[in-house]
């Protein structure tokens, strides 16, 4: 959204320069629009940086779930271990779990589609359950962590490449309780 | 063939076998016997009313599918009743047929009633012997035109000594948007029903015993739960919750059924006897337990098991008792289907990332592949009479339900709209 609103005001800003520079004179309509769009962006910017904890406060649980405040893990090819490079999310996740100690969490395995469907429900539970065994071994109350497997039932992302399966074997963490 | 060869040379590289303990069924084996050639002349339509309808072509032809499906009878080519004079049910020329060597000759009659009651008529009679074998009238409404052709074509069958297979359904998975229902249909993929209708997920579903319960997984209270549907009463049951609970399976008898479930925190196999109740945990290891499937014989159960690192198809007995492996080579095996005579299984091979359907013969201890390398082949299910099995595929693209005989021959698409998948063939049918 904010995005958006920058670009418009950039682009304004460059048509309503080149429109003074090259033909000042010219087509009073352009210039309107444009001075009324330039009152936007001041009251963009003014907006205050809000603390982690206002951001709690302020979002509901599926703004929470969409920014995605606490990040998906991956795994490797048939495998439920943790990977090594995924243990520094899971600690941001645990340490952000603990600030916020009222949330309650359900955690979803997932798997690529190259496993039978039988199979993977059992395997995308085994990844839920490492997923919370090491948010466990990190302070966390486990009661308050729930798991649930999708097998192959909900991909990601449909690709068909190795980059496309890794994204899908995936542990994701839903916020259900603030 | 030049795929069956592929077929024998992949088993012996890829794929070594174990020899399981014998057992003591004996059947006869009927495969590779010759087909029975039977000739199906046009109906005589009595009223004038039915010509015009497309009823008799839908009898006409949901028939002769039906036998030509069979492997048991093989049909005599259409074209070639031309060449001898047009059929008369009042004075059968028996040596014109014998010509176009026909062994069974089939004569149907087909009516309309007033009351729009549809009476569909038919004779059996032997070619050489020139005699009448036996005959049958069918009433029903008119919508029903289908499922008469195919009791025809089972009375056929269970003449011959056969199994009836074409009244027989297939209950699935179909997945319209973000839909995943449970649905019935004929075993040829017409009059598709729908029978449960939540917005969450459902899957793998399976047939009881006697044909009036559905067992399946859906995750409408937010995990996936095991429940029982009675397609009669219309009532649903909760079978088995916490964790995850699926993969179900009825034992042949119809009183207990087997499942996966992680209740107690690992992917099990449980028991449950439907009667008192009572559930018994049948599997004791780490490692994940999943997929069970009785044997005909309701002695054994087969099932997939992680626990030699990999997934492999293993058997035990029905109390838990007795495990071993039967898949010895390979990474990855899943979804096994015991075939009706109890000696083969048909499971689910991952190699290279290509799924295909293999079957194990338990008693020669012989493998051949059923599916090559065409898409992800997934779930086999065994027909009634195990000469054919239903599976799904995304060889077309999306997940669609596709037929096959015992020998890889002859397959087909049954379903075409949406997505597909899971198919469970009933285990028999009256």
């Amino acid at each position: 959204m904010k995005k958006w609103m920058l670009l418009v005001v950039a682009v304004s800003l460059v048509l309503m320069f080149s429109a003074c520079g090259k033909k000042a004179a010219q087509v009073a309509p352009v210039q309107e629009p444009v001075v009324e769009k330039v009152e936007e962006p001041v009251a963009q910017v003014e907006k205050p940086v809000l603390s982690e904890e206002e951001l709690f406060q302020q979002k509901s649980l599926e703004e929470l779930n969409r920014d995605q405040i606490l990040k998906r893990i991956n795994f490797d090819f048939d495998k439920y271990e943790i990977r090594d490079d995924m243990k520094a999310i899971l600690q941001a996740n645990a340490n952000w779990l603990l600030k916020f100690a009222s949330v309650e969490v359900l955690i979803e395995g997932h798997c690529d589609e190259r496993g039978t469907i039988e199979y993977n429900i059992a395997l995308g539970e085994k990844r839920a359950e490492a997923a919370r065994n090491y948010l466990a071994s990190l302070g966390l109350n486990a009661a308050k962590v729930k798991i649930i497997s999708y097998g192959k039932s909900k991909p990601l992302i449909p690709g068909v490449d190795e980059a496309s399966y890794f994204q899908n074997r995936r542990a994701e963490f839903v916020i259900t309780k603030k | 063939m030049n795929m069956r060869r592929t077929v024998l040379t992949l088993a012996v590289l890829l794929l070594a076998w174990n020899a399981p303990a014998q057992d003591e069924i004996t059947i006869r084996i009927k495969e590779g016997m010759p087909m029975i050639p039977v000739a199906l002349p046009a109906f005589q339509i009595n009223d004038a009313a039915v010509q015009k309808g497309d009823i008799p072509a839908t009898i006409y032809e949901t028939l002769w599918k039906d036998l030509e499906f069979s492997r048991i009878f093989k049909m005599v080519p259409r074209e070639h009743y031309a060449y001898i004079p047009a059929f008369n049910p009042g004075s059968i020329r028996f040596k014109d047929w014998a010509s176009l060597q026909a062994n069974i000759l089939i004569s149907g009659q087909l009516e309309i009633t007033a009351d729009d009651r549809l009476i569909f008529s038919f004779k059996v009679y032997e070619v050489a012997s020139e005699r009448f074998i036996f005959g049958r009238n069918f009433g029903g409404k008119k919508d029903l035109a289908r499922l008469i052709a195919h009791k025809a074509a089972d009375e056929l069958l269970k003449h011959f000594g056969e199994k009836p297979l074409f009244t027989s359904k297939i209950v699935y998975i179909s997945e319209s948007g973000n839909d995943r229902d449970v649905y019935i249909m004929d075993y040829d993929g017409h009059r598709p029903t729908r029978i449960t209708f939540s917005s969450a997920l459902d899957m793998l579903p399976s047939w009881s015993a006697d044909n009036e319960k559905i067992l399946y997984t859906s995750y409408r209270n937010l995990s996936p739960e095991l429940f029982m549907f009675n397609i009669y009463s219309g009532k649903t049951e909760l079978i088995s919750s916490g964790g995850s609970n699926y993969a179900a399976d009825w034992s042949p008898v119809g009183d207990r059924i087997v499942y996966t479930s992680s209740k107690h925190g690992n992917a099990e196999i449980y028991l449950k006897d439907m009667k008192t109740g009572q559930e018994k945990r049948l599997t004791f290891n780490p490692a994940i337990d999943t997929s069970p499937c009785w044997s005909p014989s309701g002695r054994e159960i087969a099932f997939t098991s992680q626990r030699g690192g990999t997934p492999q198809i293993y058997i035990m007995d029905s109390e838990g008792s007795n495990i071993r492996r039967i898949t010895m080579e390979g990474t990855y095996h899943d979804s096994p289907a015991w075939s009706p005579d109890g000696m083969r299984l048909a499971f689910v091979s991952r190699i290279e990332n290509r799924f295909d359907i293999y079957i194990y013969n338990l008693k020669s201890n012989e493998i051949s592949k059923l599916t090559e390398n065409a898409g992800r082949n997934e779930n086999p299910s065994w027909s009634p009479d195990g000469r054919h099995l239903a599976f799904s595929s995304n060889r077309g693209g999306r997940y669609q339900i596709y037929l096959v005989d015992y020998d890889g021959r002859n397959v087909q698409s049954i379903t075409a709209a949406g997505e597909n998948k899971m198919p469970k063939w009933q285990k028999s049918t009256k």
